[in-house]
């Protein structure tokens, strides 16, 4: 990799002050973990001149429970101090879930939550250096008519990546949202508009995260009395993968009857995919196989496959169903 | 050379007689290399040593307009950047051809520095050929010019009359029509390929990662222009090889050249990208069946067409049929060569594909006559041997217990389905000429055992201090074993599973020498005669129950020290060996997710020299079918020729949480009078009884490798 310049600001803003104020401007970035950064350092596919380590400013990790039973987490609260928290597991189960699929013990045990949300994509042509595509400035979405088993079939165009995060579609499956500081000071957003379609964002990037903000915190509200989450993560290799789809679920029953849901879909677009006229279709209706099969077949209606990756529709379809009867067993 | 004429009276002990072989024996390389000791060629390091690098075009075919080594050269820390073979104009195929320039540097950070700062000028041509498609094409160039140029797609020739065959299949009760494919797999050795050379005063040593330590001697003697006799060449330990690892290839002529030029020690090793691009592949092939079989389980008639996909090489299949009995048989193969690598050996070159293709035919034609499958291949295989592993691995599975044994089964409530399958291998192994041991005892009882052979990871180096313990009634850590190193006597290189069946009888040949003259010294000391004490327990005993230390046997040796040279002994070993394996695998009907629960394997070896090993190798070729039917597989964008699986995210390989449970079986009914090695027979049918057993389970019949969700889920008509 490129020599760089490693700098340890006290503060979020001595941080933000040594970050690029220019949209594309990739001279400086923000490290943590380090997970994702370093393979993009390690295949060339950024080349910063100074790395911005978040690690030296205080209290950016660890869970704070509101008096309200609301979760804040820190950006840099590790993926497996996530998982390992009981009460997470036990109060946001498609969290902890979600937490404890990505990859292996190695990198959750120093993988952050704020890394996990802001990683960039997998697709092949994106992550091959002499591959200059649209996610890269190029004019082109290679995988479009390319190799592309592992890409979108839903939300695409004119690029067709997934998001590669198991973290986020849990935290939109549970209604998060998160703390964003920059030079003017704090902002937030719900974890759902953080993310950003090619088609309406800027293609460059899968976040409304600028160059000179800081992901600090993600909030999730107390859980609703009788809800329940999971998180189901389908991996073509188990032992370390990335998802090739995923579902995070969570409803809220009285008794049988689903009195709320959030249906969100992972792998198989550009930004965790919530399928909300699906969730409006649910309520009032009794968990069972009609409402799962109305929920199945309604999530996937408007999938577009590419050649390579229609099997993403039955095999999200099966996941749904694997989720929706977990969380009426549970 | 000529096998000795010690051949007649020089035998493996009897099997009730054995204390240490064919016992476990916890390998002797097993500390060092979990405690990190065990150095590699990647660890070798040498005061003054220089990094090179390979520069490499990513795209299958180009013109080249420019490399430009000056602004490496020009960088600090960097010795060494040139054009390599002095340039050329075009890169022809994805591979060694890609190579356009090498550059050297203090520190392997700084060669990549250097690699980068090379400029490459290059417009990729239109047609990459890099499929059947692309090669075929009406204005499609031939890959291979000159003295071994040929057509794009090559046939080997057919065997055996067709319209016999089809005649047969028309009357057949049971019929398979169906296409079968393999894709390029990759050896993916842990440790990548490459050398250290080091170039001091007219000799040279060279640490290359490699099967073949002897043989490389002349190999990099003539690189390096220098006589045989000042060349070294040693690898102590090696991270795998799989058969990728025989020549130096390109990467130890660069490590050579670039040693000549600076004069300084040399590392060179591929990154994990070059490994996949330049360092050979299992050909992949497609198969197309049309078989017939009668409704007493026979199989008639088969008509198979098949071509390989080597890249620029030819690619490796049998002619089918794969170990089956057909009456009649007409079969075609040949190869189509694309823009990319050449195939290189791979574990039993070819037959893991020929076993997916036929197996599943085998398959597909016992249910379609209703039969049990596993009755099926009873009747429709040859040799006794096979019988009798199929009935063992039946057994271990719980075939019997199984309920879906004529038909598949269907998918519970939950959409999972459990099935069971079948395969079996066969393999050569046998030996080569060549191989030697010097066995040296001292008077203080210290025992050494020499030979050059190298252990990739398999066990020839505890065999190598083994079998003379045995001889000597010795434990195995009473004989201290070298090898690795060209100093040594020579042995064979390790391909196609003959490292043990060539090396154990030397060892042995000079174990019974050196056991026979401390003897002689014994007759003199406490009476007996020669062939007729006992070792055992560190202590020899004469036929009157006189016994001696064995420390003080070899005291009698006095100032002397007693040196013995063994050589290939043919009846120590044999060829041929067999094996059988069954797999319980669970489908996820709703996902296409394969789990393998289980898998059995059985397999000949004559004598197994370390149980252990044996079973470790057992285990291994178990694990590498099961990757190759569900993981593995070359991915390469079509319009580029660009390889996208050039990292281990991207190449996917089987992990822990993949593992089943295995059973590996030494098969104990073997004749233990010779020996043979136990490789690659092992990887050759784990996967297509996968395949089996997932039809057996749901009824989706998998035809293409890998068995990935997209190909299971299209099995069961849900995509």
């Amino acid at each position: 990799m490129k020599a760089f310049e490693m700098r340890l600001p006290a503060s979020l803003e001595e941080a933000i002050a040594l970050l690029p104020t220019a949209e594309g401007d990739e001279s400086s970035r923000l490290v943590a973990g380090g997970q994702d950064l370093l393979t993009e350092l390690k295949h060339h596919l950024v080349e910063p001149e100074r790395l911005v380590n978040l690690k030296s400013i205080p209290g950016l990790a660890g869970a704070t429970w509101g008096s309200d039973g609301s979760l804040t987490l820190g950006a840099l609260t590790t993926l497996q101090d996530i998982y390992e928290d009981e009460r997470i597991v036990t109060t946001f189960p498609a969290l902890a879930e979600a937490a404890r699929s990505v990859a292996s013990p190695q990198i959750r045990a120093v993988g952050t939550i704020g890394g996990n949300l802001n990683q960039r994509p997998r697709c092949w042509y994106y992550r091959a250096e002499e591959m200059v595509c649209l996610k890269k400035g190029g004019r082109e979405c290679f995988s479009q008519f390319g190799r592309n088993k592992y890409n979108a079939i839903l939300g695409a165009g004119p690029s067709w990546i997934v998001h590669p995060s198991d973290t986020a579609p849990a935290l939109v499956a549970l209604n998060a949202s998160v703390e964003i500081v920059g030079p003017n000071g704090k902002r937030t957003s719900s974890m759902q508009d953080y993310f950003t379609l090619p088609s309406s964002g800027n293609v460059l990037r899968e976040t409304t995260l600028a160059p000179n903000e800081v992901l600090t915190r993600i909030t999730i509200p107390a859980p609703a009395k009788g809800s329940k989450s999971t998180y189901l993560k389908f991996k073509e290799r188990s032992s370390y993968d990335f998802a090739v789809g995923a579902v995070a679920l969570n409803l809220t029953l009285d008794g049988r009857k689903i009195t709320a849901a959030r249906i969100v879909l992972g792998a198989v677009a550009p930004t965790p995919w919530r399928v909300e006229e699906v969730e409006a279709r649910l309520i009032g209706r009794d968990l069972n196989d009609e409402t799962i099969e109305l929920a199945r077949e309604g999530a996937l209606a408007g999938a577009a496959p590419l050649s390579e990756n229609g099997y993403k529709v039955p095999l999200t379809k099966g996941l749904i169903t694997r989720a929706f009867r977990a969380i009426s067993r549970s | 050379m000529s096998p000795s004429n010690r051949e007649a009276d020089v035998v493996w002990k009897d099997r009730k007689d054995l204390t240490l072989l064919n016992t476990d024996q916890v390998r002797l390389d097993g500390p060092g290399k979990v405690t990190g000791h065990a150095l590699y060629s990647h660890d070798i390091r040498i005061p003054n040593m220089v990094y090179a690098r390979l520069v490499l075009v990513p795209y299958s075919r180009t013109k080249l307009t420019k490399v430009d080594v000056a602004p490496a050269a020009a960088l600090a820390g960097v010795v060494h950047a040139e054009v390599w073979d002095g340039g050329k104009e075009a890169v022809q195929f994805l591979g060694d051809d890609s190579v356009v320039a090498v550059v050297a540097a203090e520190t392997p950070e700084l060669a990549e520095d250097a690699a980068r700062a090379v400029i490459l000028e290059f417009e990729p041509e239109d047609n990459p050929m890099v499929t059947r498609g692309q090669v075929t094409a009406n204005d499609a160039p031939r890959l291979r010019q000159g003295r071994r140029g040929g057509p794009n797609v090559e046939e080997d020739g057919a065997r055996g009359d067709e319209e016999d065959v089809l005649e047969l299949l028309a009357t057949a009760d049971g019929v398979v029509e169906q296409d079968y494919s393999v894709p390029i797999q990759h050896h993916v050795c842990l440790e990548t390929h490459g050398c250290v050379v080091h170039l001091e005063g007219g000799k040279a040593t060279v640490y290359p990662s490699t099967q073949m330590v002897s043989d490389s001697v002349g190999m990099y003697a003539s690189m390096l222009g220098l006589s045989q006799r000042d060349v070294r060449v040693i690898c102590q330990n090696m991270g795998g090889g799989f058969g990728s690892k025989f020549g130096a290839g390109l990467e130890g002529l660069a490590a050579c050249r670039v040693a000549l030029a600076v004069e300084r020690p040399v590392h060179l090793m591929l990154d994990r990208r070059q490994e996949f691009l330049m360092a050979g592949n299992r050909s992949g092939s497609t198969q197309s069946y049309h078989a017939g079989a009668s409704k007493d389980g026979k199989i008639v008639a088969l008509k198979a067409t098949a071509e390989k996909y080597g890249g620029m090489g030819g690619g490796a299949l049998p002619t089918p049929p794969y170990i089956y009995e057909v009456k009649k048989r007409y079969a075609q193969v040949g190869s189509v060569y694309t823009a990319m690598d050449a195939n290189r050996a791979m574990r039993a070159p070819g037959h893991p594909q020929a076993s997916f293709g036929m197996e599943s035919v085998v398959d597909e034609l016992a249910y379609s006559v209703g039969f049990d499958p596993l009755e099926f291949r009873k009747l429709n295989l040859d040799s006794e041997v096979h019988l009798r592993q199929l009935d063992r691995v039946a057994l271990e599975i719980g075939w019997n217990e199984h309920p879906n044994r004529k038909e598949p089964g269907k998918p519970d409530a939950d959409g999972m389905a459990e099935g069971i399958g079948f395969g079996v291998s066969q393999w050569g192994a046998g030996a080569r000429p060549g191989a030697h041991c010097e066995v040296r005892i001292e008077a203080d009882g210290s025992v050494t055992s020499s030979v050059a052979v190298q252990d990739l990871g398999t066990g020839s180096r505890t065999y190598v201090a083994g079998i003379v313990a045995e001889e000597l009634g010795l434990p195995l850590h009473g004989v201290t074993a070298k090898i690795g190193d060209s100093v040594l006597p020579s042995s064979v290189a390790s391909g196609g599973s003959v490292t043990t069946g060539s090396q154990a009888p030397a060892i042995q040949d000079a174990a019974v020498q050196a056991r026979r003259a401390l003897e002689a010294k014994l007759v003199d000391a406490i009476g007996g005669e020669v062939d007729a004490f006992t070792w055992k327990n560190g202590e020899v005993a004469n036929a009157d129950g006189q016994k001696l230390s064995f420390r003080d046997a070899c005291a009698l040796l006095g100032g002397e020290t007693l040196t013995t040279m063994g050589e290939f002994q043919p009846n120590l070993h044999s060829g041929g060996a067999h094996g059988a394996q069954a797999a319980r695998v669970r489908v996820d009907t709703l996902t296409g997710h394969v789990q393998v629960l289980k898998m059995v394997c059985i397999q000949d070896m004559g004598l197994p020299l370390n149980r252990a090993a044996v079973r470790s190798q057992i285990n291994g070729g178990m694990i590498g079918a099961l990757s190759y039917g569900l993981f593995e597989e070359r991915v390469l964008d079509h319009d580029f020729g660009f390889m996208l699986s050039d990292q281990l995210e991207d190449y996917k390989i089987a992990g822990i949480q993949e593992m089943p449970e295995m059973v590996a079986i030494i098969d104990d009914d073997d004749d233990f009078s010779t020996t043979k090695g136990v490789a690659e027979a092992t990887g050759i049918p784990g996967h297509s009884a996968i395949a089996n057993a997932i039809y057996n389970a749901c009824g989706a019949r998998v035809r293409h490798l890998p068995m990935t969700p997209d190909k299971v889920l299209a099995a069961l008509g849900r995509s």
